[in-house]
Formats: C-alpha cells, structure tokens, sequence
C-alpha cells in the first residue's frame, strides 16, 4: 500500500536509470516524451538543418517518387516555353533558316490527289522545291513498302536532279519494321540518299525532348544507335560539329512562340465563337502570365513557329516572294499532316502538330543555339551526368539561406523570459519591422535561386531543370514551417538518451 | 496537326498571275505557256500520269496556249502535235483569269482532342508508303 496513494507515473517523467540502456531505447522509440522532444527539438543544430533537407531534397529529385520529380520538370519546361523562354528569350538564327513544305488536307483535297500520292507526284514536289534552291531537303515521308508504282523512275531521277544540283536530300528509314521490311525502299536507297532516324520522343504524348542519338542505316546492324539523330545529323552535315560534351541524355527542345509572319498571311485561326483570328498576336509578357494564370491554353496558338510552305503553291508554280523567301537557302522538311496519319504530337506551344514541326523545331534549336542545345545532363570530366546532381546542388544555396532563417527562429523561441517592453506601435511593429524582415527573407531567397540558376545554365541544363529546384525549395520552406527537421532532431536526441533541462511545471 | 482541323478551301479570291505575265512577248491572248523556266521540261502523258520525256528547254515552244488545266495544277499544251502535260513550276505561264488563294481556317481547341482512329489508307490496295 505504500505506493498506493501516490500519484500515477506521468509519461513526462524521465526514464528510469534502472532499466537498461537498450530497453530505454526501446521504450522511447516506442513512447516518446512529448515533453522532451520538444524541448529538445529547440536546439537543433544549424549543421542538422541542412543536411535534413539535402536529404529531403535529394531523395526527391533522385528517387522521383510518384513521378512527381519528372512531371514537375517537364510542366515547367512547358511553362518556360510559353511564357518566357518561347516569347521573350529564345532566338530566333533558326527560324530564318528552317520551312516545312507541308501536304494538307486541302492540298489533296484542291488538287484532287487523294492520299498516299504515287512517287512520280512526289516527285512533281519536290522538283518544284528544288527550283527554288533550298539549302537542303528532308523527307518526312516513309517510302517502305514495295507499292507496284511505275512512276518510282520519275522519284529517283528527282533525286539524281538533287545531286546534279549539289542541294542535299535526306530520307528517313523505317523504324522497328515488323516483317524485316528494309528501311528504305531499295530503289530510293540506291541512290546513296543518306538515310536518317526518324524517331521522336513525347512525354506522356507531348514532344518536348528529342533524341541526340539514332539508328545507323547503311550499315550491318541498322539497331545500332551509335549515330545522330535526324535533327543533329543534319546539323553536323550543314552547319558544322555539334558541340556536345556528351551524347547521353536529350535534347530540350524550346519552343519558340512567335507565329512566322508569313503563315499569319494564309493561316487564321478561328475562336471559340468561329470567328477568324489573326496569328500576329502579339501578347506582352503580363498579359501572357495574366492569360495562362486563369487557362492556359489562352496562350496556346493554333499557328506555328516554323514557316510553312504549302505544297499547293508549291504545286501551282506562282512566283510569290513568300514562298521563295521561305525555301530560298533554307533546311526544308517536306512532311504532312493528315487526318489519320499517327504522326502527330502535343507541342507545349501549338497543341496538336505534325511531328514534320518537331524535327523542324529541333534543327531550330541546333542552328539557334550553333549546335550546343539545352540538354538534360552535363558533363564532369569527361562522363556524362544526370541533371539531378547538378539540381541538387543548385539547392544547396536555397537550403543554406532557408536553414539560416529557420535557425533565427529556432534561437527566438529558444530564448526565455517576455518580449522586452517597447514603445513602438503595434502597426510599426507588424507592418514596417516586419515587412524589412520578410523582404530580406524573401531577397535572400531570389538570392539563391539565382545562384541556383545560374550554376544550372553553366552546366548546360535547362531552364525546366532549375524550376524544377524551385519546386524543391518551397517543399523545402513548407517543411521548415512545420518545424519537420527540429521534430526529427527532438525524435532522435530524444531516442539517444538526450534529456533536456526542462522548465519547472513542464 | 490540330490546326488543320477545319480546312477552308477559299477559292478565287486575290490570285496572282504566273511569272512574267506582264513582260512576255507573246501576242496571243487567253491561257499561254511562255516559255520554259528550268532547263529541262518534264512531259506528263496525263494530268497524275507518267513522264514520257524530258525537253531541253531551248526545244521546248514558246507561247504554246494552254489547252487543259487540272486540279494538280498541271498544264497542258500541244508539243511536237501531241498533247502533253507539264508541271506549271517547270514554264513560264500566263493565265487570262486568276489562281485561286490559298487560304487555311485553323481550329482551335483541339488541344484536348486527337483522332482516335487510324486511317483506312488505300483499302483494298496494296499497302502502301506514307507515314
């Protein structure tokens, strides 16, 4: 009865010395003191902060649980390209030095020549194009199959026309051919065009990479993708060597925004209500951010980049400056777009587009940024890295000055005894100390990012790759809100036997 | 591509006559083949028919009428009493009337939309090219 009328152990009290250590151990995993841990979370080290939420931010950009790492990548990626880098930021070198030469539905539909076309019309085509003196032609178009068409003489004399001329031409070669079928039509191939990789890749259907290596045609083992890709092929042949440090990883394709004016002059976009729209709308930076806050495929325009040549004018043989601005000297890709035809993709900029338009903005991007494009990975020492290491430490200066904030507060509470009487107003107080306090915070912050910035354009990467850190960092700041590295701190000292000095009455 | 969506075919509507149309020599009125524009002329036996021979330029007549225009585009004129077809960007030609603009009506909205079938190329036909 001795212990009877004494009052019941509280859980707050420290741990018996009796029981041993590991016992202790276990029990405090198994019921922490609140009390202790709370009182212990208060002195977590600077040191700890830090590399609490390096970890945090590593495991997130590493481990990309849920997808959410490379979906954040690839939104912003489409973000940049719409607001910022396509309108504002990206030059445009390539654009005046890239068309497509596009077959449309009203082009079959006008010229009554109901799709696939024979060779020899392809031929009339190309033949049209040639006359205008492009700097070099690619067909987007698979001649694969072994069609019974007896104008095929008149397509391959085309292509002799082409070597005659000096004006490069380049196919493009089947790709994963069920049935062995060859990878160009051996007549066309005959002919020594050189043969390109077609491939494109999307992302959850939206093309906004493009691969810097391609299938090897023309040799024993055409799977073998030791060579460029179409656009950077093309790029090495016409414009000199591609200046990668690597050829791991891919291409970030920036999207430029600005409609080619000439399309604006036969192209017209209808609204919702059908009424036709001009392509020239030229939309300021606020606006644009106003536009895609609300909806964002407000800022979506229907015409695109790259300047388009219809094949009908082309057909009609009209002598329009236009058109001979737009082949004259210029890569043209020779390509459709047809109902139908599985060769589309979402573009971040134009919604649904031929993939013509895709290897087009490729080459753009190559000649725009003279053959070093933004990628996802860098070099270091001569290897090829993942773009994670270079985001990771692009959040270190982010972490660093938030870990630094989060300690001032940490000290704060830290410290004991009532705020200090002062005569200042409350409105001083809240709306002036406070406001210098947060523009500092937030000054810092920009700060950071900044540098975050700029280490991840030094390393090549995109701009996609460093919003990316920014994401990171306010998952960062909202888990220093919560106090979750203190908590961990208090969870851990407290389970390794740390006992604070706690406060009478606690 | 979504933009194509709904195509809008305007026909005749600001044309532009063929090349040269005002500084050529010929004096005969209506639908004329100049002259030829490359150095060789292609002969089609049909408006979407075969080649069946290529002309020298300096062989090839000059201020031929045209007898016959197809949807292509294709022009056709009388060479050596045969009538043949040429590709219009291969002569220099000139029009009495006016070529049709080309003009593209883009839908919008087709972001949200693709065709979710696949096109029935050539049925009944051997497979053929076309990606």
């Amino acid at each position: 009865m001795g212990d009877e009328g004494k009052p019941q152990e509280q859980t707050s009290e420290r741990p018996k010395k009796s029981i041993g250590r590991l016992r202790g151990v276990y029990l405090r995993v198994r019921r922490p003191n609140r009390a202790y841990m709370e009182a212990l979370k208060l002195h977590v080290p600077y040191w700890f902060v830090v590399a609490w939420l390096i970890a945090f931010s590593s495991f997130q950009i590493w481990m990309n649980p849920f997808g959410f790492s490379d979906l954040v990548q690839r939104y912003t990626q489409d973000i940049s390209d719409l607001l910022i880098t396509g309108p504002h930021l990206y030059p445009n070198t390539g654009h005046e030095k890239v068309s497509v030469a596009l077959i449309d539905e009203d082009t079959l539909h006008s010229a009554n020549m109901p799709w696939p076309w024979t060779y020899g019309q392809h031929a009339v085509a190309l033949g049209a194009l040639r006359a205008l003196k492009p700097k070099a032609v690619v067909i987007d178009i698979l001649f694969v199959d072994n069609r019974p068409d007896d104008t095929l003489p008149e397509l391959v004399e085309e292509i002799r026309r082409y070597q005659k001329d000096r004006i490069p031409i380049y196919f493009e070669g089947g790709i994963d051919l069920p049935f062995g079928e060859n990878p160009l039509r051996p007549e066309i191939a005959a002919t020594d065009v050189p043969i390109l990789d077609p491939s494109i890749l999307v992302y959850q259907g939206v093309a906004r990479q493009y691969p810097i290596n391609g299938r090897c045609y023309r040799t024993k083992n055409p799977e073998n993708q030791d060579c460029y890709s179409l656009a950077l092929k093309l790029y090495q042949d016409l414009f000199g060597p591609v200046k990668l440090d690597t050829r791991d990883g891919l291409m970030e394709i920036v999207w430029g925004t600005n409609a080619d004016p000439t399309n604006a002059k036969w192209m017209h976009p209808k609204d919702a209500d059908g009424n036709l729209q001009s392509c020239n709308t030229e939309t300021n930076f606020f606006r644009r951010i106003y536009l895609a806050f609300f909806d964002t495929s407000a800022v979506i325009s229907s015409c695109p980049y790259t300047g388009v040549i219809p094949v009908q004018s082309l057909l009609s043989g009209q002598d329009d400056p236009d058109i001979t601005n737009l082949a004259h000297d210029r890569v043209i890709f020779y390509g459709a777009s047809l109902q139908g035809a599985q060769d589309k993709s979402f573009t971040p900029v134009n919604g649904l587009m031929a993939n013509v338009f895709v290897h087009a903005m490729a080459m753009d991007n190559l000649i725009s940024f003279h053959g070093d494009p933004e990628t996802n990975t860098f070099s270091m020492n001569g290897k090829a890295m993942n773009g994670n290491l270079v985001q990771i430490v692009a959040t270190i200066p982010v972490i660093l000055i938030l870990s630094w904030f989060h300690m001032r507060t940490v000290r704060r509470k830290r410290r004991k005894g009532p705020e200090p009487e002062r005569d200042l107003s409350a409105t001083f107080e809240y709306f002036f100390e406070k406001f210098i306090e947060k523009v500092w915070h937030y000054l810092a912050f920009g700060l950071a990012l900044g540098v975050g910035l700029l280490l991840t354009r030094a390393a090549g990467l995109s701009v996609a790759n460093w919003v990316e850190v920014v994401f990171v960092s306010a998952e960062l700041a909202a888990l220093l809100l919560v106090d979750a590295p203190d908590a961990f701190w208090g969870y851990l000292h407290h389970i390794a036997g740390g006992e604070p000095e706690l406060e009478r009455g606690q | 591509m979504r933009i194509f969506l709904a195509f809008t075919f305007a026909g005749a509507v600001l044309a532009s006559p063929a090349l040269a149309a005002t500084t050529d020599s010929c004096s005969a009125t209506g639908d004329l083949v100049i002259s030829a524009r490359t150095p060789q002329v292609d002969l089609y036996d049909a408006a979407g028919g075969k080649r069946v021979q290529s002309m020298d330029a300096a062989q090839f007549p000059s201020c031929a009428p045209i007898t016959g225009r197809a949807p292509n585009m294709m022009l056709q004129v009388t060479v050596g009493g045969k009538k043949v077809w040429v590709p219009p960007y291969m002569v220099k030609y000139r029009f009495a009337g006016k070529l049709p603009a080309v003009c593209r009506n883009l839908a919008m909205g087709s972001n949200q939309q693709k065709v979710g079938a696949t096109r029935g190329l050539g049925e009944g036909c051997p497979k053929t090219g076309g990606k």
